[in-house]
């Protein structure tokens, strides 16, 4: 998943970076608001972890101007401070779930998987389609109770298609799930991604779930749940 | 009694009107009291000065009717004033020689006996007032007259009229008096009460500005107040605009010192997680992480409590409803999953005697811990008898073991280290009532789970 990460504090902004990229996310982490506005901008992200306190706009505008301009993505916010008048701005300003400072890496986490796994209509941990059976918390797959030896890209390119099923999903917001933006990006990496995705699904049972729209990107073909 | 009278000088002493109107009452009642003597002697004078006219007027009626023949006295037998003719009239003459006796009477004063002697000694007229042989009341008028039509004569003409027609007219006069002056009296306190509100006015408007500003409905007082009240609004709105800023400048201070403490703890605590991952750092990581955990409550504790300290001016009462639907809407975003059923059995109207923050704090840590630990049902109550309200946050989850009750109480207590949370909720809650001399009570609930009960 590509995330956003709002904090202003150097040391914890790099951890949060390491951590959540080690968890398989693709995260753009910046110090402001007004970088932050700039990065929604210009690219698709599927969660925002905002720090309240930032030091040009603060936290709970930042989550107002996203809103306003209809990014329905979920955020989290982490506040210092912990009270319930900042908690309730924050959740009423449009944040989902909040996380109070210092906190340990496995709540975030949790919290965070929970918030994209609402967001994409899914309440358990696991999201199945058909004999496919994909394992969020494990980031694993399963055909038929058979475990699947997926890299971690052809794992990340399958769990946002199953999270966006029955949605054409364009080549580059499959890019943007799999490299940070800095890097250098190859459309062809994903058709090579993607067809290799489809042969392992394909060679157990025939499944073919992942459907081709020429000129639009990819369609995750089968109902999950 | 002595309760009563304070009561009634408790009340009467507290209200400025009532003290001005109590003063004015007194001051016209002093007024009119000593006025009233005043004005029946000046009266009585006046109504004298009128007898005495009007017995000289009888008195010269006599003299132009009365002859002196050889010194001798004579008089008609026919006055020009006919009432000295008719016997039993109110109006008597009598005509004395210069040794004081009495050589001619009218036919008015048959049987009327007197003891009256006229002193024929140059002093010209004077009034008096005697007494019949019966004790009938009598102004009498003595004038002495020397010179009778161009003759020499010395006589003392003496008339006399009942006192009772007067008495008549003074009781009548007294009469109109007091009710003239009790309805002045009356009019006077009625130009005073219209005079003293229309005055106090103003004041009014001041106490109305003042009950705004303290139910937070103002911020400060207006400047349409009469110059009298000038100063005193000005210093007040400066004493709120200092209050207010002071207020602010404290909470964004903590907002900072929150933030500078607690992101570097957040680094700590994710350096912390990285070193953990070499089993050989494993015991030295886990103290670290308790002492950050520690000072993290530590810091979470103090800067709650030192938020949540009472304002001198305002006197707070916050809709229940605002407040519970405002933690209820962001409690069920957090635990959307959840799907929590709130039944709110309070009067929608109903206002707790807090400020705001504080009631935001208590009723969010009880409810985000009946929230996380209910199975699907919370439940709000709350009610005000007697001036005591009482307010109860009830769950169906797991409740509170009786021998933990009053230890989850104490800071930092925690009974559930699965879930997140700093495990200083229920602390800052007792802290905020100790604060408005409130109680926390952890009970058990119907639904099956823990009732936190609070009395404030």
């Amino acid at each position: 998943m590509k995330l956003l990460v709002v904090e202003d504090e150097a040391l914890l902004r790099h951890h949060l970076y390491t951590r959540l990229g080690e968890q398989g996310h693709v995260v753009d982490a910046v110090a402001n608001a007004e970088e932050a506005l700039y990065r929604v901008d210009e690219y698709h992200h599927d969660l925002a972890i905002i720090d309240l306190g930032l030091p040009d706009i603060s936290g709970l505008d930042l989550i107002r101007q996203l809103r306003s301009q209809d990014k329905t993505f979920p955020i989290l916010i982490l506040t210092a401070r912990g009270n319930w008048q900042d908690k309730v701005e924050g959740l009423a300003s449009g944040a989902d779930d909040y996380v109070v400072k210092p906190f340990q890496f496995e709540e975030l986490e949790a919290r965070l998987n929970a918030l994209l796994r609402r967001s994409s209509g899914f309440i358990q941990s696991t999201i199945a389609a058909g004999p496919l059976l994909l394992d969020l918390n494990r980031k694993q797959a399963q055909i038929d109770g058979t475990g699947m030896n997926l890299t971690a890209y052809e794992y990340r390119i399958l769990e946002y298609l199953m999270r966006h099923q029955q949605q054409v999903v364009p080549k580059e917001r499959l890019i943007e799930q799999l490299y940070p933006d800095d890097e250098e990006r190859d459309p062809n990496v994903i058709e090579v991604l993607v067809g290799r995705l489809r042969r392992k699904l394909e060679s157990t049972n025939g499944f073919k779930p992942i459907e081709t729209v020429r000129g639009q990107g990819y369609l995750f073909t089968e109902r999950c749940r | 009694m002595t309760l009563r009278f304070r009561r009634v000088k408790a009340r009467w002493g507290s209200s400025l009107r009532l003290r001005l109107m109590f003063g004015s009452v007194v001051l016209a009642v002093l007024f009119m009291t000593a006025l009233l003597p005043l004005l029946r002697s000046a009266f009585l004078i006046a109504l004298e000065q009128t007898v005495e006219q009007r017995l000289a007027a009888d008195a010269g009626a006599l003299i132009s009717a009365a002859r002196t023949d050889d010194g001798k006295l004579t008089m008609p037998s026919k006055l020009p004033d006919e009432e000295f003719d008719i016997p039993d009239a109110k109006l008597l003459g009598f005509i004395y020689d210069r040794e004081g006796n009495l050589i001619w009477r009218s036919r008015s004063s048959w049987g009327i006996a007197f003891d009256y002697l006229p002193q024929y000694d140059g002093g010209g007229n004077r009034l008096l007032r005697i007494y019949d042989s019966k004790g009938k009341d009598f102004y009498l008028y003595d004038v002495e007259v020397d010179l009778l039509r161009g003759e020499s004569a010395a006589f003392s003409i003496v008339t006399l009229q009942p006192a009772s027609d007067t008495k008549a007219l003074y009781r009548g006069f007294t009469t109109q008096l007091y009710l003239w002056l009790g309805l002045a009296l009356l009019l006077l306190l009625g130009l005073l009460w219209f005079g003293l509100t229309w005055g106090f006015r103003s004041l009014r408007g001041l106490r109305k500005e003042l009950d705004e500003v303290e139910s937070g409905n103002r911020e400060r007082l207006s400047d349409k107040h009469p110059s009298e009240l000038l100063r005193l609004t000005g210093s007040l709105n400066r004493l709120l605009d200092s209050e207010r800023q002071q207020r602010e400048r404290y909470r964004h201070s903590l907002d900072d010192l929150a933030h500078s403490l607690k992101t570097p703890l957040s680094v700590l605590q994710g350096v912390s997680e990285v070193i953990a991952a070499k089993p050989e750092n494993r015991e030295q990581t886990r103290i670290l992480q308790d002492q950050i955990e520690r000072m993290s409550q530590q810091i979470g504790y103090q800067l709650q409590r030192a938020s949540l300290r009472k304002s001198g001016l305002i006197r707070h009462r916050v809709p229940l409803q605002q407040v519970v639907n405002n933690l209820c809407d962001a409690l069920d975003k957090v635990y959307r999953d959840k799907q929590v059923t709130v039944q709110r059995q309070f009067d929608p109207w109903l206002e707790i005697p807090m400020e705001r923050a504080a009631l935001l704090e208590l009723l969010g840590n009880l409810l985000e811990n009946a929230y996380r630990l209910c199975l699907g049902q919370v439940r709000i109550r709350a009610s005000i008898a007697q001036g005591i309200c009482e307010l109860c946050v009830e769950d169906d989850g797991p409740g509170v073991p009786v021998d933990q009750r009053e230890r989850i109480l104490r800071r930092g207590e925690r009974l559930d280290a699965q879930h997140p949370g700093q495990g200083i909720g229920t602390a800052v809650v007792k802290d905020i009532l100790e604060s408005y001399e409130g109680e926390l009570f952890v009970e058990e609930s119907e639904l099956g789970g823990a009732a936190f009960r609070i009395r404030i």
